[in-house]
């Protein structure tokens, strides 16, 4: 009943923020000046009112504004997510196509973060102050400080440029393999650097979390009276320590969510990635208003569902966090 | 040439594959799918050193062919770069510079030009036009067919030119609009104009008329027509599957008009959104040709040097880009051709040539592109000298001021990309040091095209066309009539001079070409004089391609041409 | 213990400080140990460190040292500005929230929440590109996507300071609201609020790279993530142009964070889970 009263409560939230999402952004965009009419008039070399007419009426642009707003609105409802200005297919479309290379480079930063940081957040805690300790509070502190591009830009520098070991740029090489084998080896082979960029931002910030929570639980009463039981050290650390530090992982993670979608942008700029990130920075050079409304939507509707996740999780992990909520 | 000791391939497969580099300072360059090129310098044992210097060797004489006595070989399939993704392939309806490239191979005009913008028969076999100007008549070749078995006939040039282009081609249409077609035969086709009209006869090219199928088009919504989804042409390539996202496909058209071509088998222009990517396509052989924007010039000369790969900026003489400073003469101190000419003096245009541009560019004197044949060098000049610059200014009682600012001017500089940045970037330190404060404005390229139609700008960077004749290409920046608020390259300066506007009136009606010489020298020395924009440059477009890839610039419009006579080398 | 003392036991802490000075430095000694525009052409282009550059030029000539010691101003400035109105909504956001409570409360925290989820970076790219980008866009952008946090933790101390014995009295004896808050209740939560403004700084030093990186700076600014973005299409054979004002971005964020958690460390010992990153 508590999950279901939970979930309608999220449904609610998440529809409201999504409107109200929506209403901002149209608002935002077309505050700019210029339109889609211009660009496709600059990019042929000639232009006559004519066309610009033409064009904007085509788009709709010429109608009030309250009046495009309804309309979008009323789409949006019923899941039509318009046409692309420039190249004239559903936006739908273009950002589906495109939304797995996203999902992809996310999700390996996000998931080898999760494992790596971790990973070494538990090792630094149980060697505090000593030297591995030392070498990886060091590492965090420097890789949460390095701009994403930069890391990008200094590892293609190192690993393609110099050493040739990996591709830089692009998901794929351009004329694929053929086999399914190697084509999703093609494909793994230039997630590496992307993802690694991505990831160690997060890899530097969920160690220092770990190692922060993990100190601060080992020296807690329960764990104390494991101990005292008898119990083999590793269990301690995973069953009783490992358990309770994930909390403020999972929460970090959870606002995490936002940050992500903006460090992809940035990644795929660095390395030609194909996914949304990037086409939302294209379709706002090119004033493609459609285009670049759904990704918005498409982002922020990521964002709140990596928030009902977390949400979950914290409440499955501990069923103390409920009116306390966040 | 690689130099000797590091290993070579002889053979080339026909993806064109690279010959690996030695790692070093330049590090090395990804490439293959089969393994990633690494630096070995082997020094190997001395017997594999010699047949290292034999294979070297044989290599070299292998490579050193003489490239145009070749016949043309048949078949292979062209990777061509092309960015961004256009909104169409159909000329009219669309004229972005990235329609044309695929469109030109499907759709042909009546005649091309060559590297000296003289006319060459395509689907006209030959024409005539009478004395008083009044008339031109077209002889059609016969036996030409449209990419879906129908016969090309007369009908088709009558509904291209009545009605399809006055209809959608937006650049056309004021040619067009003083022309009236009508068919005398199945073949042969008379043009009617009211009063002469020079430059007609350099308007029937395929970006500026391309022939239309009436039978598919006629009585239709033109832009809606379906028909432009896989459109249908007379060309040497046909139109088989675009992609979205990723490439178009073109097929040979096995039954052209041109026996025995075109020599490829397909074309495929793939989109690749990032200039980096495109370099490194070309370097490693995933595409053999690359033009205008889609490398940056300060790659070009890098991937010039590559064995295997070709820079040529032949074939845009038809095109013929001026870039320029263009200065809004309705403000002040704009207003004042002194401060103007002040602004020329301050430049250095050579440093701009070869540092901003990269060397792929010549120094412009005025309006007209040096490859017009009515071009005239001798017009007031505008040398790089700071001092004249000064005088100018003083002379216009612009005295510099406590801090030496003499006018603070805005730059809106055009968001078209890096070379354009280091442009502004340019142009602000250098009038800077005059006392010209400038101050850049940021924009992307919506608000940019809006605040220039609508004449929001103090300066703002462009660059322009010329085309075939000045008639169709230059003066539409500098005649009064054309001062139309809110419309793309028209006269957005401003400027307006009667005895400019009638000179350009009567040339565009001569219809002797010493006479229309000798008016356009008149025009480029008055508009010269009087500087009412900043010419920079002629930007000459580099077109990069594998050196496998044969007579594929061969006229005016270089990798815009149909390609029914390029060939790759196997 | 005192606070200097607790701050200068952290080593990395004082590292930080001593680089973060060293940083300042550079952005005041700039005009005078580089009197010309860093903007200028110097000498040839693309030439690597050495004698006649110490960090090298660029594509057309300019000083890369140069353009490091000018990038500084605008670095900081844009950190410190766009930290200080962030902080300064934050904490309206939160006062109101935290001391109201009820509805008020509710509203407040809608609104913070709903400025949480919309992804940041994108909201922040989006602000600049349509107030057309420049040093007061980019200071609006970053301080309108980083306000959120800010406004949480005041909240949340002034929730725990609103039933205090202090400030009841002084609502008993009839002392405005506004006054209350701003003189009584946020003096005592500052502490927090500080240290969480000092990390902000970094964060907005590496948005504001960030954006310059994507083409949306001042371009008449000098700053690191503009020279960094204007040297891709040559940073294949110019690697001196992404390496030292990235070098640049790194160092000076590293020190403020350290210099961050060593106030941390030093003021707040119980606080240290809620406030570190």
């Amino acid at each position: 009943m508590r999950i279901l009263l939970f979930l309608g409560g999220w449904l609610v939230k998440a529809a409201l923020i999504l409107l109200a999402i929506v209403v901002l952004n149209f608002c935002l965009v077309r505050l700019a000046p210029g339109d889609v009419a211009t660009v496709l008039a600059g990019e042929s070399g000639a232009a006559d009112p004519d066309f610009l007419a033409r064009t904007r009426a085509e788009f709709g642009l010429d109608r009030p504004l309250p009046a495009q707003l309804a309309t979008y609105v009323g789409n949006v409802l019923s899941l039509d997510l318009g046409v692309s200005y420039r190249t004239r297919r559903p936006v739908a479309d273009m950002v589906l196509e495109r939304l797995p290379a996203t999902l992809l480079l996310t999700g390996a930063a996000f998931l080898f973060a999760l494992v790596v940081g971790p990973a070494l957040g538990v090792l630094a805690a149980v060697r505090a102050r000593r030297v591995a300790d030392s070498l990886i509070t060091v590492a965090a502190l420097v890789f949460y400080a390095m701009p994403i591009f930069w890391v990008g830009l200094l590892f293609i520098l190192f690993f393609s440029v110099t050493l040739g070991w990996l591709p830089p740029f692009g998901m794929r090489s351009l004329i694929p393999p053929s086999g399914d084998l190697a084509r999703t080896l093609d494909i793994a082979r230039h997630l590496v650097l992307p993802a690694l960029t991505l990831g160690l931002f997060y890899v530097a910030i969920y160690a220092r979390l770990t190692r922060g929570a993990m100190l601060e639980t080992a020296g807690l009463d329960y764990v104390k009276t494991a101990r005292a039981k008898g119990l083999p050290e590793w269990r301690v650390v995973t069953a009783h320590i490992l358990r309770n530090a994930m909390l403020p992982i999972i929460t970090f993670a959870g606002l995490q969510a936002g940050h992500l979608v903006g460090g992809a942008i940035v990644a795929e700029t660095v390395f030609a990635w194909p996914g949304i990130g990037r086409l939302a920075f294209d379709a706002l050079l090119q004033r493609d208003y459609n285009l670049l409304l759904a990704v918005f939507l498409a982002s922020a509707v990521a964002v709140v569902l990596f928030n009902f996740v977390t949400d979950l999780l914290l409440r499955l992990a501990d069923p103390r966090i409920g009116a306390a909520g966040r | 040439m690689p130099a000797a000791g590091r290993s070579r391939r002889i053979s080339e497969p026909a993806t064109g594959l690279r010959p690996c580099r030695g790692g070093g300072s330049r590090g090395t360059i990804f490439a293959k799918r089969e393994g990633y090129s690494r630096g070995k310098t082997d020094r190997g044992s001395g017997m594999s050193r010699i047949w290292k210097s034999i294979a070297f060797a044989a290599g070299m004489v292998l490579a050193a062919q003489p490239l145009a006595a070749q016949a043309p070989q048949k078949g292979g399939i062209l990777n061509s770069t092309l960015w961004p993704e256009p909104p169409g392939i159909v000329i009219g309806v669309n004229i972005n510079a990235p329609t044309l490239l695929p469109a030109t191979k499907m759709f042909e005009g009546l005649m091309t030009y060559d590297f000296n913008l003289a006319p060459i028969p395509v689907l006209a076999e030959s024409w005539q036009i009478a004395p008083d100007g009044l008339s031109y008549t077209f002889k059609l070749r016969q036996n030409v067919k449209w990419h879906d078995g129908k016969p090309f006939t007369a009908e088709d040039v009558v509904f291209s030119f009545n009605e399809f282009m006055p209809q959608v081609h937006s650049r056309s249409k004021p040619t067009f609009e003083r022309v009236k077609t009508v068919a005398l035969d199945p073949h042969t086709v008379k043009l009617e104009l009211k009063e002469p009209y020079a430059p007609l006869i350099r308007s029937f090219d395929t970006l500026s008329a391309p022939i239309m199928p009436a039978h598919l088009y006629k009585g239709t919504d033109f832009r809606a027509n379906p028909t432009n989804q896989a459109p249908v042409g007379t060309g040497p390539f046909k139109f088989k599957e675009w992609r979205k996202g990723e490439y178009i496909h073109l097929v040979r058209n096995d039954a052209y008009w041109q026996s025995g071509k075109p020599h490829l088998d397909a074309i495929y222009y793939r989109f690749i959104p990032d200039s980096a990517s495109r370099a490194l396509a070309l370097e490693t052989g995933q595409v053999q040709l690359a033009a205008q924007t889609d490398i940056e010039f300060v790659d070009v000369a890098r991937l010039g040097k590559m064995p295997g790969l070709v820079v040529t900026t032949k074939g845009w003489e038809w095109n013929s880009t001026i870039s320029w400073i263009e200065l809004n003469n309705r403000r002040k101190p704009f207003d004042d051709p002194r401060f103007r000419r002040a602004v020329l003096h301050a430049l250095d245009r050579e440093f701009i040539r070869t540092n901003i541009f990269f060397g792929l560019a010549k120094v412009a004197t005025g309006p007209l592109h040096s490859s017009s044949p009515f071009y005239d060098p001798n017009v007031p000049a505008y040398p790089f000298d700071l001092a004249k610059a000064a005088a100018l200014l003083d002379e216009m009682g612009l005295k510099p001021d406590g801090s030496g600012v003499r006018a603070r001017v805005k730059l809106l500089g055009l968001p078209y990309g890096e070379l354009w940045n280091r442009l502004s970037e340019y142009i602000r330190q250098a009038l800077g040091k005059v006392g010209i404060q400038v101050t850049l404005e940021s924009s992307d390229v919506a608000g940019w095209g809006n605040r220039f139609a609508n004449w929001d700008y103090d300066m703002t960077t462009s660059f322009l066309s010329m085309l075939a004749d000045p008639a169709l290409g230059v003066s539409r920046t500098y005649l009064t009539s054309n001062i139309r608020k809110g419309v793309l390259f028209t006269n957005t300066s401003g400027y307006s001079n009667a005895e400019v506007d009638e000179l350009f009136a009567k040339a565009a009606v001569a219809t002797d070409e010493a006479v229309r010489k000798q008016l356009y020298s008149r025009i480029q020395t008055v508009v010269a004089g009087e500087a009412p924009i900043a010419w920079l440059v002629e930007i000459q477009w580099p077109t990069i391609h594998s050196a496998k890839l044969r007579d594929a610039i061969i006229n005016g419009f270089g990798p815009n041409d149909s390609f029914a006579d390029a060939w790759l080398a196997k | 213990m005192s606070f200097w003392q607790s701050f200068l036991r952290n080593r990395g802490a004082v590292v930080g400080l001593a680089v973060l000075v060293a940083v300042l430095l550079l952005a005041v000694s700039a005009p005078f140990l580089f009197p010309f525009d860093p903007w200028d052409t110097r000498g040839a282009p693309l030439q690597p460190p050495g004698e006649g550059f110490r960090l090298g030029s660029d594509m057309l000539g300019r000083d890369v040292l140069a353009g490091i010691f000018h990038g500084a101003r605008v670095s900081l400035f844009i950190g410190v500005v766009s930290t200080v109105f962030a902080v300064a909504i934050g904490v309206v956001v939160g006062a109101v929230a935290g001391y109201f409570g009820g509805i008020v409360d509710d509203v407040a925290m809608r609104f913070t929440e709903f400025f949480q989820t919309i992804p940041s970076f994108v909201l922040a790219v989006l602000l600049v590109a349509i107030l057309t980008p420049g040093l007061a866009s980019i200071v609006i952008a970053i301080s309108v996507v980083t306000w959120p946090p800010v406004a949480r933790l005041a909240r949340s101390e002034f929730l725990a300071l609103r039933h205090r014995e202090f400030v009841e009295a002084a609502v008993l004896s009839g002392v405005s609201h506004i006054r209350i808050i701003f003189a009584e209740v946020l003096p005592n939560a500052l502490t927090p609020i500080v240290i969480m403004a000092s990390l902000m700084v970094a964060t907005a030093i590496l948005t504001e790279s960030a954006l310059s990186f994507l083409g949306l700076g001042d371009p008449n600014r000098i700053s690191w993530g503009y020279m960094i973005g204007a040297a891709r299409a040559v940073f294949r054979q110019a690697w001196w142009l992404s390496v030292f004002p990235g070098l640049a971005i790194f160092v000076t964020v590293l020190a403020i964070n350290l210099v961050g958690e060593g106030l941390n460390d030093a003021l707040n010992p119980h606080l240290r889970r809620r406030t570190s990153p």
